[in-house]
């Protein structure tokens, strides 16, 4: 029995235990506790908030949440995010799953060129084209509409959104499709027939990147539009600070209603979201 | 007929505007009234300009905390987990949180967590017996950038779970072998896990470092560039001169962020791309 090496092993065993048990406690404290502080304060009282940070809320204030509705117009903000993410999310899908068939099927000149030029797309920083995206929407007479982030959204996406449709249906196999060409199918039924509906993993897949794009979404909405009617969520976080005034106990409340249903639909969906995160990775 | 609807966004959305923005870099214009040609002048003297210097320094800062150091911690969490310890599960799905979460609200979390009177940082602090840290956390020009980086920088949720599922594709055999011939835990780590999901790491700091250029939302919200322009990154400076009606200077700062953007890219595949193609195979 070798003493020392036994006891080396064991000592740098326990010293990568501690550190590795660290590091994870560390992550866990940095991204949990801020969101449970959070989560407290919002049924305190603003003394309470003050005078006793890390206790428990003596009364829990539930008029705070009954504060944050009426002050904030949460409603409206989250109805206008619903339809901004879901309308942008199905035309994206339809225009660039349509595009990637063309591209994935169809032989005609500079085709390679061209796709690679919308897919460089995504090298752009969106934020250096505020002056022009400001313009446009206002040539088109959308300023300060819903319709303004719906189609700036969807354009946006429209080269990740072709990448990934196109690396989808370049998987499926030809052979579908010939079969139906034999059975007298259409350009437009091989499309709407077989593709569309085998593209269904893709379509998720590219849809969830989209609308979660559109819900986070915030330069654009500050800077396309004005009237609190067209507020989405993410805009009208930013103007809590305002219309709380020193209410902060509310408008942490504010907050939390903004988060939940994130966080609602990641509690039921989170194995299926990182194991499509961690799939799209090991294919990209 | 099936492409028309994408050719025409994408030539409304960007074609048109990438034009637009650097065809009005070398205009003296507000956007309403005639314009005059400068040529390069608006980039010389935003580069000549204090604020203009110290936004693009702070967007460096920002590449290389983002590319990095949010990568490093990243790819480190990804070992220790890829290793299943008790409730790696938990933790990922924890980690992985704030990701679903939008930044605005996470800011103003975070505005609540710094604020001087109320927020749970000093708070915490004087607890401990601690007034002297005690900082106006985002008000003061020593704690302001440093502040609003740690905020994102620490959110490795999204890149660990790429990196993380990169390194559970590594066919087990290969650190069985390694383990035969003697191998402690940290020498696999170097000399299997590091070179195995290396593509992986350059995608992720690629796209990291890109969203270190295009920085906005946390710091619009936390400062809005202040205190004295301390804190303030390009977008926050093109937002401002474009809100001024500065077209020329405001395009300008959108012209250089679009090349270096390029020059970056271009960079990051020379210098740590070459070794990917040959661990491709491999998937």
């Amino acid at each position: 029995m070798n003493g020392i090496a036994g006891t080396r092993l064991t000592f740098s065993d326990a010293t990568a235990k501690v550190g590795k048990w660290l590091v994870l406690g560390f992550f866990f404290f940095f991204t949990f506790v801020p969101l449970i502080w959070l989560l407290l304060s919002s049924f305190k009282t603003n003394l309470e908030l003050q005078m006793r940070p890390f206790a428990l809320p003596a009364v829990w204030q539930i008029q705070n949440y009954v504060n944050a509705i009426q002050i904030s117009g949460l409603p409206r903000l989250f109805l206008n995010s619903v339809v901004v993410s879901s309308v942008s999310t199905v035309l994206t899908l339809v225009v660039t799953s349509m595009a990637a068939f063309v591209f994935a099927r169809e032989k005609f000149p500079l085709q390679q060129a061209l796709l690679n030029v919308i897919l460089a797309g995504v090298l752009v920083p969106i934020i250096a084209l505020m002056a022009p995206y400001f313009r446009l929407t206002n040539a088109l007479k959308l300023y300060d509409s819903l319709w303004a982030l719906i189609l700036t959204y969807t354009a946006i996406n429209l080269p990740i959104s072709t990448f990934l449709m196109h690396g989808f249906m370049k998987t499926i196999p030809k052979e579908l499709e010939e079969a139906a060409v034999i059975d007298g199918a259409s350009f437009f039924q091989r499309f709407s027939r077989v593709i569309f509906p085998l593209s269904r993993v893709g379509l998720v897949t590219a849809g969830t990147f989209v609308f979660l794009f559109g819900w986070n979404e915030f330069i654009y909405a500050l800077l396309l539009t004005s009237r609190i009617q067209s507020r989405t969520l993410q805009l009208g976080i930013r103007f809590f600070v305002s219309q709380f005034f020193t209410d902060y106990t509310s408008m942490f409340a504010a907050i939390v209603l903004t988060i939940i249903p994130s966080i609602a639909v990641y509690v039921f969906l989170h194995e299926k979201i990182i194991k499509g995160l961690a799939s799209g990775a090991l294919k990209g | 007929m099936f492409l028309s609807p994408a050719l025409i966004l994408f030539a409304l959305y960007f074609v048109y505007p990438l034009g637009f923005v650097f065809a009005t870099s070398t205009l003296d214009w507000n956007g309403i009234s005639n314009a005059r040609f400068v040529g390069l002048r608006n980039y010389l003297d935003n580069f000549q300009s204090r604020t203009f210097q110290i936004s693009i320094r702070n967007n460096f800062i920002w590449v290389a905390s983002l590319g990095f150091v949010q990568i490093s911690l990243a790819a480190l969490v990804a070992m220790i987990l890829a290793r299943q310890p008790r409730g790696w599960r938990f933790f990922r799905t924890v980690y992985f949180l704030p990701n679903v979460i939008s930044q605005v609200a996470i800011a103003m979390m975070w505005a609540a967590l710094y604020n001087a009177e109320y927020g749970a940082i000093n708070q915490f602090l004087e607890l401990l017996g601690l007034e002297h840290l005690t900082h106006n956390w985002l008000g003061e020009i020593g704690t302001a950038l440093p502040s609003i980086l740690i905020q994102q920088v620490f959110y490795i949720g999204y890149f660990m779970i790429i990196i993380l599922a990169s390194i559970m594709s590594i066919p087990e055999s290969y650190y069985s072998a390694a383990q035969i011939d003697g191998a402690n835990v940290l020498q696999q780590e170097i000399h299997i896990t590091l070179p195995m999901i290396r593509p992986i790491l350059v995608t992720a700091m690629t796209l990291a470092m890109a969203y270190g250029l295009r920085h906005f939302e946390a710091t619009f919200l936390l400062t809005n560039g202040g205190p004295a322009h301390r804190t303030s990154v390009l977008g926050i400076q093109l937002y401002k001169m474009f809100s001024a009606l500065d077209y020329g200077h405001a395009n300008a700062i959108g012209g250089t962020l679009v090349i270096i953007g390029l020059v970056l890219i271009a960079v990051i595949r020379s210098t740590l791309g070459r070794h990917a193609d040959a661990s491709d195979m491999t998937q």
